[in-house]
């Protein structure tokens, strides 16, 4: 896996979308699993940076994380 | 310290909204206490099915008489759901250091009090969220307006980038509002 492609995938596990199964379950994301344990480690390191960012830049102070759960018992 | 127990009765009583500053009063806390399982576990599919797990159970809980209640709950939640799904994938058991650590992490994220932000932080970031170049803060706003309800994919098609353009776009923005925090003396807030 290239540097590029680890960075791209981090990037995407850092974000807060995640699909569910057919039970309503939260599903891991897929690429997760192709990364490996330093890299799932700084995904998670990331994780917290970006929702305290996405947090601070929302009117409500409501990460990715909040606003997805929130549409969720919505929907 | 704020007690978001205070949010209790009004989330038993469905008040969504509660809920929403309920979890922005804790995620932090929450998703910290899941540090141990970070190489074994999705941890942000994790966190979210605990969350939807403790909006169902919310009108069950009784407070115990310490602050935080259902955050403790949402941190027990939490872990036995990481520790079942680390089990399910690796098909064997979990190493017990890590048991261990898992509950040391637990236990420092209940414990810890929450703090409210330094005000001046929130118009310091508006300011370096202002100065983004435009790709860059396109990428980021579209994702901060998904709230984690579309895919990436699907929202760079909609800005028409190429997806790897789009998560260039997204880290570059997160890199230079952090550069911009950092110049601005708020480089602490962010591990808040």
């Amino acid at each position: 896996m290239s540097p590029e492609e680890r960075e791209a995938l981090i990037e995407q596990v850092v974000g807060a979308h995640r699909e569910r199964a057919a039970d309503g379950s939260v599903l891991a994301y897929p690429a997760w699993h192709d990364l490996d344990e330093s890299a799932r480690r700084e995904a998670f390191e990331r994780a917290l940076v970006a929702r305290r960012l996405e947090a601070a830049l929302d009117p409500e102070r409501r990460s990715a994380t909040v606003r997805a759960v929130l549409a969720r018992i919505a929907s | 310290m704020e007690d978001l127990d205070r949010h209790l009765s009004a989330i038993a009583a469905g008040d969504a909204d509660a809920f929403g500053r309920f979890v922005a009063g804790g995620e932090r806390r929450l998703r910290e206490s899941l540090r141990s399982f970070a190489a074994l576990v999705d941890v942000e599919a994790v966190l979210q099915e605990s969350l939807l797990r403790i909006w169902q159970v919310a009108p069950r809980v009784r407070p115990d008489g310490r602050p935080d209640c259902l955050l403790r709950l949402a941190i027990r939640t939490a872990r036995n759901l990481a520790i079942d799904e680390a089990r399910r994938t690796r098909r064997m058991a979990l190493d017990p250091e890590l048991l261990e650590r898992a509950l040391a992490d637990a236990e420092r994220a209940s414990a810890a009090p929450a703090e409210p932000p330094d005000p001046r932080f929130f118009s310091a970031i508006e300011g370096c969220h202002g100065a983004l170049p435009d790709k860059p803060k396109q990428a980021l706003g579209a994702r901060l307006e998904s709230g984690g309800a579309e895919s990436d994919a699907a929202l760079a098609a909609r800005l028409g980038m190429r997806l790897n353009t789009f998560l260039q776009n997204v880290t570059r923005a997160k890199r230079l509002l952090l550069d911009c925090l950092g110049r601005r003396g708020f480089a602490m807030e962010i591990s808040r």
